[in-house]
């Protein structure tokens, strides 16, 4: 007992003379502080309650202790090593050391003494948080968590750093260096190691997935056991450690005995942990690795249709025990002598028959080679039964992913979320067809075709039995008897997915359709705070249906659509062959549960907010008609347009992109009811879903990542395929949007050529009319080939080899742009004209609208309904995606080296002319042509809209002209950047440094970033350079080589975007009208640019006014210049914020 | 109870000879051990008090050897040592309190008791809940004696106690330990203020760079004095002489020149008179006296 006396004591006054330490009172009062305003202003009645952080209760305590534990590991480092350095002054601690004490006993006092001092400010916080989740009615009480989130954030993370602290204090003996060495290991934790290895080294629990569930709970209860352990355990390792080394003589025996054995057993629990952590990412690597083999060696065999397929399944606790009756057809060309099916590697086989006979077959991990006895011959069926039992291997499903936490990054606010791919426990069941619970006659991923994929439309049934009494959801139609539930789906599909657990079901028919949501008991909190959408709803969703049906040109396909509630952590990886996410499935979405993680799902708060927001600016509405906006906004931001932004890392280099949200509606009118397949070309579903689906179409980019100043989806494709080819870039399989992006401007491009050559409207009208007639069916692309051509005498095929294995690309020039208004049938109509030249190797597309009068864009017909941005937004939005394509004017198909000359008649008086380029060299790759003059013509005037091809035009310029541009040789922008020793060290390096970007609206580089706008001056790549104003020292320099000495007029280039051009009207006969401003524009950030230009007769100092100066060349001045380097530097100084330079000419005067 | 020394030394990494050979017995009462700065006191001390290992030679304790028996010397011990601080934050009672909880004591009620009772004797109990820092200098080594003192401890030693004391706190801390010596307890009493010891001490030693040079009773060192001692009156050319040739005690200025007291094994040449020593004559005497001519020899 003496032990718990003298510990206790220890401890006791420890905790005293800590909790008195003005360092602890201040962590404490500022926690408190903080920890309070947190609290109320989030979650009290009074406070915003975003819904990402009320709508799972669990997360008010996971919040506190979370952002709590990164503050505590910090402050529990100072004070440990306080600690050991009281205690070097000796002869303030000897009185204590002479007292009859053991080591052991005075290190866990000391240790005990901090924890508890600490358990006691994370009890205060805590409890703030739960008096503010008791007073807000709106959020339920999960009062374990509170508990459980202690015991996973603050008892490890403290006794580690405790432990660290004690041992580096008693062996470095170093108070500043212990400090820095502690602040490191916290600073790599938090920055470095929290995703790695499967974050065996964050001892913060910073990134650590502890996201918990109302409905699962914890998804790794056992991982995140071992994790915590793993630094509880290290930490009390080196707390006897401390003990063992502790410069004071021992006393007992004993207690040196016990330090030594909790060392080792500490040690040894420590070191077990870490073992099963990496062992679980070692088994992760490995399963992946054997699945990617595994189908390597089956990619080029060939695989049966699964035409029909009946499951009965049993779900047993953690295990399912099912039969599946396959139906197959050989549609391939030769006969089959085996079949092949794939199945998730961790259920196993026990037996296969056909007409009740034992059918022989073989295991390769997770294919069947079933040997029938027979050959299949083509167009021959057969049917055959797989009994199989087991549990789903997860990193079975996504081989192509690492299973790392920065891979893809799922987040629910702040909180890193598991990627469950699966839930298979005793009360909850949810199977996505990713998990190839059942057979599939297919792979789950071509290695050597990342974007091939093959789908079968098969007509499945599905008999379920839960031995624990749960409610069955999946496609179909549902009945129940005694023997369970069986799901009969009305079409083929091409995938089975199924959930159980304790569901509740609401259903509501329209239009033919039935919707059916199915929810945990509780979880339609919906339907409370939208009260007075009862009457309204099936309009609502009618409207919203119709939308969509004419968005994509096509019917709904399925007679039901289900919202099914899943576990939150539950999360699909990014496929490269279909932009098709696991949440949504066919007549089926899996949806978060309590719509945590999706946008605009609080309705209740939203609701208040915005009928506040009303009152404060007199605007009357009803209740009814708000309830109708929050809903209609959820539906559209989450299931029709929204987008969501991603944090990415791919290999080392780490990015931000903009992706469509994950629960689309599209795949439903597309990927779940047309393929199109083909061996020569296997992404080509993919590209044809890339551009019907038009999934990027308005979360190209958000403005947020505009800001930034990413760059447009298609200058990014077009930039990744200047140096590879697109097999060449498939075959790699980068990750992040790399293939997304690709896959659209591939998919425009050939769509535009088929619409350039077939007719727009043409076209469309057909190709809808194809795919219903082809529904639930898989088209052979050689079939749509012959298709395309009788319909429009047109082979598209010969231009595809060049498109999938070509590394060159098109580029385009144009020039001479010419606008008249002209008299046709006593109309005035707009003539506009311009000359087109490709002069490389390539054929090339691109596509031409018209931007009209009236500030910003013009809204998109037809398909502009969704569009968040709506008119004026100043996206770049890149024309002739998807369906409609009613926004083009006019494609032109440009073959190599081929010039045309443009002539198109509009109605509309346009503004600007708008060229997407689409797949070519031109970046940006969406070019405004500003139309500053417009002819005016009293003449009647026939109107021809026909191209004519012309002989090609020198691309050189003038002979008499220099012009060195920001990517020429002439150009230079100052030393190359050189990255920090510690960045090279960690392998950070400056992405803004080496790729284009847009200006960006804040985080303005300090050095010259390459910038890409079409107004900018070049000749593919219209782009200059940009940078923060600085103090002169990082000047931009133009050189040229004069070889003609004489006088020159030296001119400077300055480019701005539409919004900041003038208007004129010119008059035939060249009269200039009045110039007209547009309406209130932003204070510039461009002003005074300074230049300096070098002559003969020493240098001229010239300020150029970039707001007053033409969006074009501006004369800087004549200057005589002998045969020598001519040069003109631009200074980084300005009174604006920002400098930019693009290009100098200098032009002989004759 | 008695405490024995034997043949104790204490070597340091660097070399430095600290204690050598020290042989030494201890019984009940104040003991003294006298010696100048670095003269190995501490490091005496220290290993008394078992916070250091000898390098060599065992101290026992009633027959027991305290370097393996530390949990029960341990018990029995209080300490005082040469610098003492307490924490800032922790008031009078409470390091009290936590003292006497470590040395055993675990009755709250009890425990609070004896800590008002000891602040009582070093006067401290007005004090009781005022901070280390508001303390003065006197009144922090009183609570160091009451810490020292608090769960009975049977052996008692302090290190330097009156170090940097004014006259009045040094006496009061002198009869602080007066008191105490009453009692069956071993007080060791380190210090290098002859003062100290022959108000005080029934025994004692003098070390000198690790060396015990000296065992016995405080009257021993003086009667070893006896007839060493002289008073001279001297005129400033004779007292350039006298300084240069025997060690001058104390000097006072009178009318005709200096009153000059010095040790000397021989009568000087100049009109001298005997004077009776006291201890720090028996010190100065034995320490650069005594010790030079045994080292000569």
């Amino acid at each position: 007992m003496s032990f718990l006396h003298n510990a206790g004591t220890v401890a006791k006054y420890e905790t005293v003379i800590l909790r008195r330490s003005w360092f602890f009172r201040l962590f404490t009062i500022g926690s408190l502080v903080i920890f309070s305003f947190m609290n109320i202003g989030l979650f009290s009645p009074v406070g915003g309650q975003p819904w990402e952080l009320i709508s799972i209760p669990s997360t008010i305590p996971l919040i506190n202790l979370y952002l709590l534990n990164i503050g505590q590991a910090i402050v529990v480092i100072f004070l440990a090593a306080d600690f050991l350095r009281r205690d070097k002054k000796l002869d303030t601690n000897e009185v204590l050391y002479t007292r009859s004490m053991s080591n052991f006993e005075y290190v866990l006092g000391k240790t005990w003494g901090i924890i508890r001092l600490f358990l006691g400010l994370n009890i205060i916080i805590l409890c703030i948080g739960l008096l503010m989740n008791i007073i807000s009615k709106s959020i339920s009480v999960d009062i374990l968590s509170y508990l459980q989130y202690i015991l996973i954030f603050t008892i490890p993370t403290i006794v580690f750093s405790l432990g660290l602290a004690f041992l580096l204090m008693s062996v470095i003996r170093n108070q500043a260096i212990t400090f820095l060495i502690l602040l490191g290991i916290a600073a790599l934790d938090m920055f470095w190691f929290w995703y790695r290895a499967g974050s065996i080294f964050d001892y913060m629990a910073f990134g650590l997935p502890v996201y918990k569930s109302e409905v699962i709970g914890f998804d790794n209860v056992e991982g995140i056991i071992i994790q915590r352990l793993l630094f509880f355990f290290a930490g009390m390792a080196m707390v006897m450690g401390t003990v063992l080394i502790f410069k004071r003589l021992p006393q007992s025996k004993l207690h040196t005995s016990l330090a030594v054995l909790f060392l080792i057993l500490s040690v040894s629990a420590s070191v077990f942990c870490g073992y099963k952590i990496y062992t679980a990412v070692t088994n992760n690597y490995e399963t992946r690795e054997r699945v990617t083999e595994t189908n390597r060696e089956f990619e080029n065999r060939i695989f049966p249709v699964l035409t029909d397929v009946s499951i009965e399944l049993t779900h047993e606790g953690e295990t399912i025990e099912a039969e599946a009756y396959l139906k197959i057809t050989n549609d391939n060309g030769e006969p089959l002598e085996t079949y092949l099916f794939s199945l998730n590697p961790s259920l196993t086989v026990n037996k296969i028959t056909a007409q009740a006979r034992d059918l022989e077959y073989k295991i390769y991990n997770h294919v069947i080679e079933v040997m029938p006895g027979k050959v299949l011959l083509p167009g021959m069926s057969d049917s055959l039964k797989i009994e199989y039992t087991g549990r789903i291997n997860e990193a079975y499903c996504a081989p192509d992913f690492s299973g790392n936490l920065k891979d893809n990054i799922n987040r629910i606010a702040m909180f890193n979320v598991s990627k469950r791919q699966y839930f298979l426990t005793d009360n909850y069941l949810l199977l996505t067809p990713e998990t190839n619970w059942y057979p599939v006659a297919s792979l789950n991923f071509y290695p050597a075709n990342p974007a091939r994929i093959k789908i079968d439309f098969t007509n499945y049934t599905l008999k379920v039995k839960s031995v624990k009494g749960l409610v069955a959801v999946s496609q179909g139609r549902r009945e129940f008897d005694s023997a369970g539930y069986t799901f009969t789906p009305e079409s083929p599909l091409t995938g089975l997915t199924l959930a159980m657990g304790n569901y509740r079901s609401d259903t509501i028919k329209v239009d033919s359709i039935t919707y059916i949501t199915h929810f945990f008991p509780g979880n339609d909190y919906y339907k409370k705070d939208l009260t007075e959408l009862k009457d309204t709803l099936p309009n609502l969703i009618s409207g919203i249906m119709r939308d969509l049906e004419t968005s994509f040109s096509s019917d709904y396909p399925f007679k039901t659509l289900s919202l099914v509630e899943v576990p939150a952590q539950f999360y699909s990886y990014t496929r490269q062959s279909t932009q098709t996410r696991a949440e949504v499935q066919p007549s089926l979405i899996l949806l978060p549960e309590r719509l945590s993680s999706l946008e605009n799902a609080g309705f209740g708060q939203r609701f208040k907010n915005q009928k506040k927001r009303m009152a404060r600016n007199n605007q009357v509405i009803t209740d009814k008609e708000l309830q109708i906006r929050l809903f209609n906004d959820f539906m559209r931001e989450n299931f029709i347009s929204g987008t969501n932004t991603v944090y990415a890392r791919n290999n080392n280099d780490e990015s931000t992109y903009s992706e469509p949200s994950r629960y689309r509606l599209g795949p439903s009118f597309y990927f779940y009811r047309n393929n199109f397949h083909s061996s020569e070309f296997p992404v080509i579903n993919a590209v044809f879903e890339s551009h019907l689906q038009h999934l990027f179409q308005q979360g190209s980019r958000t403005g947020f990542l505009s800001m930034l100043g990413s760059l447009s989806e298609i200058d990014k494709a077009n930039l990744i395929l200047r140096t590879k080819s697109f097999s060449e870039l498939l075959a790699e399989n980068p990750k992040g949007d790399t293939v997304r992006v690709v896959l659209g401007v591939k998919g425009d491009w050939l769509f535009n050529l088929l619409r350039s050559e077939a007719g727009i409207e043409e076209f469309n009208k057909w190709f809808r009319k194809y795919c219903d007639e082809n529904q639930f069916r898989s088209v052979d692309l050689m079939k749509f080939r012959s298709d395309v051509k009788q319909e429009f005498n047109f082979d598209f095929y010969p231009y595809l080899d060049k498109w999938f294995n070509g590394r060159q690309q098109p580029g385009f020039l144009f020039s001479g742009l010419r606008v008249s208004e002209i008299v046709v049938d006593e109309r005035s109509r707009y003539q506009v004209s311009f000359t087109a030249l490709n002069p490389e190797a390539v054929p090339g597309v691109f596509n031409i609208s018209f931007r009209g009068e009236g500030p910003g864009r013009q809204g998109r017909p037809g398909a502009g309904g969704f569009s968040p941005q709506g008119p004026g937004s100043g996206q770049s939005f890149m024309q002739g995606r998807g369906m409609e394509a009613s926004d083009i004017e006019k494609i032109v198909l440009l073959g190599p080296g081929e010039t045309k000359m443009i002539s198109i008649v509009t109605d509309v008086q346009p503004r600007a002319v708008v060229i997407n380029t689409l797949f070519a060299r031109n970046i940006p790759g969406e070019i405004n042509m500003p139309v500053d003059n417009i002819i005016k013509s009293r003449r009647n005037q026939n109107s021809f809209t026909s191209d004519e091809k012309i002989i090609a035009t020198s691309e050189n310029g003038d002979p008499g002209e220099i012009i060195v541009d920001n990517e020429d040789p002439g150009f230079s922008s100052g030393a190359d950047i050189v990255e920090a020793p510690l960045k090279r060290l960690f392998g950070i390096t400056n992405r803004r440094s080496k790729s284009y970007m847009q200006v960006a609206q804040w985080n303005i580089p300090e050095y010259w970033q390459p910038v890409v706008q079409s107004s900018y001056y070049g000749k593919y790549v219209r782009s200059a350079v940009y940078k923060r104003t600085g103090s002169g020292d990082r000047p931009l320099t133009w050189s040229a080589n004069i070889t003609e000495p004489g006088y020159y007029d030296v001119y400077c280039y300055i480019g701005k975007s539409m919004e900041r051009r003038r208007i004129r009207t010119d008059r035939e006969g060249g009269q200039e009208g009045p110039v007209a401003r547009e309406g209130e524009q932003e204070e510039s950030r461009f002003k005074d640019h300074h230049y300096k230009v070098y002559h003969d007769d020493g240098v001229e100092e010239i300020t150029v006014d970039y707001e007053n100066a033409e969006a074009e060349w501006n004369n800087i001045g004549r200057y005589y210049l002998s045969k020598d380097t001519a040069r003109v530097i631009l200074s980084d100084q300005s009174s604006g914020r920002l400098v930019i330079g693009d290009a100098v000419k200098w032009v002989k005067v004759e | 109870m008695k405490i024995e020394i034997r043949g104790l030394n204490q070597i340091y990494p660097n070399g430095n000879h600290a204690l050598k050979d020290i042989n030494l017995e201890l019984g009940t009462g104040m003991f003294g051990l006298l010696g100048p700065n670095g003269a190995g006191k501490s490091s005496l001390m220290r290993i008394l008090v078992a916070l250091m290992k000898p390098t060599s030679g065992v101290v026992l304790v009633d027959g027991m050897d305290i370097q393996k028996n530390r949990e029960k010397l341990r018990f029995m011990l209080g300490y005082l040592p040469q610098d003492f601080r307490f924490f800032t934050s922790l008031k009078t009672w409470e390091f009290l309190d936590y003292s006497g909880s470590l040395a055993g004591m675990k009755n709250r009620k009890e425990r609070k008791a004896e800590v008002d009772r000891l602040l009582d004797q070093v006067g401290l109990l007005e004090v009781r809940d005022r901070k280390a820092n508001k303390l003065s200098g006197g009144m922090k080594r009183r609570l160091g004696i009451a810490q020292a003192l608090i769960g009975n401890p049977r052996i008692i030693v302090v290190d330097e106690p009156t170090t940097g004391l004014d006259p009045d706190e040094r006496i009061r801390f002198r009869n602080i330990l007066s008191q105490l010596s009453r009692k069956e307890v071993i007080i060791i009493l380190s210090t290098h203020i002859v003062g100290d010891i022959s108000s005080t001490c029934q025994g004692m030693a003098l070390l000198n760079k690790g060396e015990m040079v000296f065992n016995g009773s405080p009257e021993n060192l003086v009667n070893q004095a006896e007839g060493h001692v002289f008073r001279m009156v001297l005129s400033p050319h004779e007292y350039d002489i006298v300084k240069e040739k025997y060690n001058v005690i104390s000097t006072v200025p009178v009318e005709t020149g200096w009153e000059v007291q010095i040790v000397s094994d021989d009568i000087p040449e100049f009109r001298a008179t005997k004077v009776k020593p006291n201890i720090e004559d028996a010190y100065v005497y034995y320490m650069e006296h005594k010790l030079r001519t045994y080292i000569t020899d």
